[in-house]
């Protein structure tokens, strides 16, 4: 397969196709994710952009093939993922330290957090500027600093393939401000492969390299600057595209997500 | 067989009641005070990931493993471990192959168990009276190798909690993230199910179908409001529900009193959790 192959790439899709209970979600998918660089994958509602993700976190059976390539010096690529929401028992009695090391500690958490662990949790805290969250209940959390904590657990293990479901839904401004800062920081430090699902444009104007849209079908691939045209944006999300933006936003965060990157960090 | 005079002539020493000075009563104490902490640091995790319907299941499959060792002609006491288990990694099964919802597959599975065990029993009158024996359980039963045996399923079940409690918070909060981490939470699913209704359905022996549920989740309910962390909800399960048992157990055989042991823990557990709900709601107050 010589496109797989290619070193420049992180992740190659070859005819993918999805059944999920008799509904055909994707077909015939055929796209790349070029190595280093930030990745978004766009459509509408029901486009299949989460079930492309969970195909290559190999959560549902897929036909076709998705090749990660090894790295260049032979490692077969780490992947950290960060779900959409964590559906759970808000008042499950959990600590953030205990969440950042329930998978990597042996010793039951009856004799607390070990103290390498904890340092390692703390550590990735303040690589996500959340360290004041340490001793918090994870159900005490709000959208945002639930965000960024599924984000140092997903950065656990050094990922070289960063995987993220719609980071910025159900955050609010602020949060998402600081959630693309962090981001944005952390893949220039530590050069990981990110590849987001949103369905927010300016988030993808704003951090994408490449595009991937998607709507059952891929609809155009390419850089930002080339495939969000009118057209490809017209066909994607249909006639009523302004319309379908605002209502995807929570009615009084419309305005945010266009400001929300907006700031020095991009000069 | 171990013998047990050393350990049952020990009790009585160390708390010097009148009850305690019979041999049945200090087995009966015995077996207690090993199965109570078990239940409760089980119940951790029924009550964390909403399992109590699980075990209530479990607890019912006491009739239809009566019924099986009928129909066989084997002792019961073999045949009703070996059904509960079998029921219980069949639930997870189907939970994890299944579109339909958890407490729908239970509900089904629940019916059609009790219904196999009615059916069956409402042909043979003389085990009828077995049966009610296990709505309410009897504490004193509980012999020689009841303890001795319910010690080594104390071992196994510590150890087990001990080696996978974080990996089984783990798959309960969320399965597919725990699988990205390299967490085998088919493995821990399965064999918490398995060890889960091991518990149950020795429980059902001495405290009754009717007060399983209650053992298993009354004492980790309280603990999870008083604890703060994953590491302390298990501590307080186990103080709370040794304290429940070992008062209820007292209570119980005092002459004023003269109330059923499983009935007695299981109120005594619910005044530790009565006082939960107001250390939780003076917390919320207090802004802590």
């Amino acid at each position: 397969m010589p496109v797989a192959t290619e070193p420049e790439q992180a992740v190659h899709f070859e005819n993918v196709g999805v059944t999920l209970g008799g509904v055909q979600v994707l077909e015939g998918i055929t796209a790349s994710v070029p190595r280093g660089g930030s990745t978004a994958i766009i459509g509408p509602n029901g486009a299949g952009k989460t079930t492309l993700i969970l195909a290559l976190l190999a959560h549902v059976p897929y036909d076709g093939m998705i090749h990660v390539p090894k790295l260049a010096d032979g490692r077969t690529p780490k992947i950290g993922y960060v779900p959409q929401k964590l559906t759970f028992d808000r008042g499950l009695p959990l600590t953030v330290i205990e969440f950042l090391t329930m998978g990597d500690q042996r010793m039951p958490f009856w004799f607390g957090v070990g103290r390498a662990n904890r340092r390692r949790a703390v550590e990735l805290l303040e690589a996500v500027r959340s360290e004041q969250l340490e001793t918090r209940r994870v159900g005490a959390l709000s959208g945002g600093e639930l965000q960024r904590v599924l984000l140092a657990l997903a950065l656990q293990n050094k990922p070289d393939l960063l995987i993220l479901d719609e980071p910025a839904a159900g955050v609010d401004c602020h949060g998402e401000t600081l959630f693309c800062e962090v981001l944005e920081s952390l893949r220039a430090k530590w050069h990981f492969t990110q590849v987001m699902v949103s369905h927010d444009l300016s988030t993808v104007t704003h951090h994408a390299t490449h595009v991937i849209c998607l709507n059952r079908k891929v609809v155009a691939e390419g850089p930002p600057e080339a495939v969000l045209t009118p057209e490809t944006l017209g066909s994607l999300f249909g006639l009523h595209m302004g319309i379908g933006r605002v209502q995807s936003m929570p009615a009084d965060h419309h305005e945010c997500s266009g400001n929300c990157c907006e700031g020095d960090h991009h000069a | 067989m171990p013998d047990l005079s050393f350990v049952c002539d020990l009790i009585p020493r160390i708390l010097p009641f009148e009850c305690l000075e019979l041999r049945f009563m200090q087995l009966a104490f015995l077996g207690l005070i090993l199965l109570a902490p078990m239940a409760a640091m089980m119940g951790v995790q029924v009550v964390n990931f909403r399992m109590a319907f699980f075990a209530d299941a479990i607890s019912h499959t006491a009739f239809a493993g009566v019924a099986i060792g009928l129909i066989l002609g084997l002792s019961p006491y073999c045949t009703m471990p070996i059904f509960a288990v079998a029921v219980g990694l069949l639930i997870v099964a189907m939970q994890r192959r299944s579109m339909l919802s958890s407490d729908t597959i239970i509900g089904v599975c629940l019916s059609a168990i009790v219904a196999f065990g009615l059916a069956v029993v409402s042909r043979a009158p003389s085990v009828q009276r077995d049966m009610l024996r296990f709505l309410y359980g009897d504490i004193l039963t509980i012999g020689e190798a009841d303890v001795v045996f319910l010690s080594l399923l104390f071992v196994l079940l510590t150890a087990f909690q001990a080696w996978g409690y974080n990996r089984l918070l783990y798959t309960g909060l969320d399965p597919a993230l725990a699988e990205t981490h390299r967490v085998r939470v088919a493995f821990y699913q399965y064999s918490y199910a398995a060890l889960l209704s091991l518990v149950v359905i020795f429980s059902v022996w001495w405290v009754g179908v009717l007060l399983v549920t209650g053992l298993l989740i009354v004492p980790a309910a309280a603990a999870r409001n008083f604890a703060r962390s994953a590491g302390s909800m298990f501590w307080w399960a186990l103080i709370i529900s040794f304290t429940s048992a070992v008062a209820g157990f007292l209570i119980s055989a005092q002459e004023w009193a003269r109330t059923a042991t499983g009935a007695t823990i299981v109120l005594i557990a619910f005044v530790w959790f009565a006082a939960s709900l107001a250390a939780g709601a003076i917390r919320r107050q207090t802004g802590r």
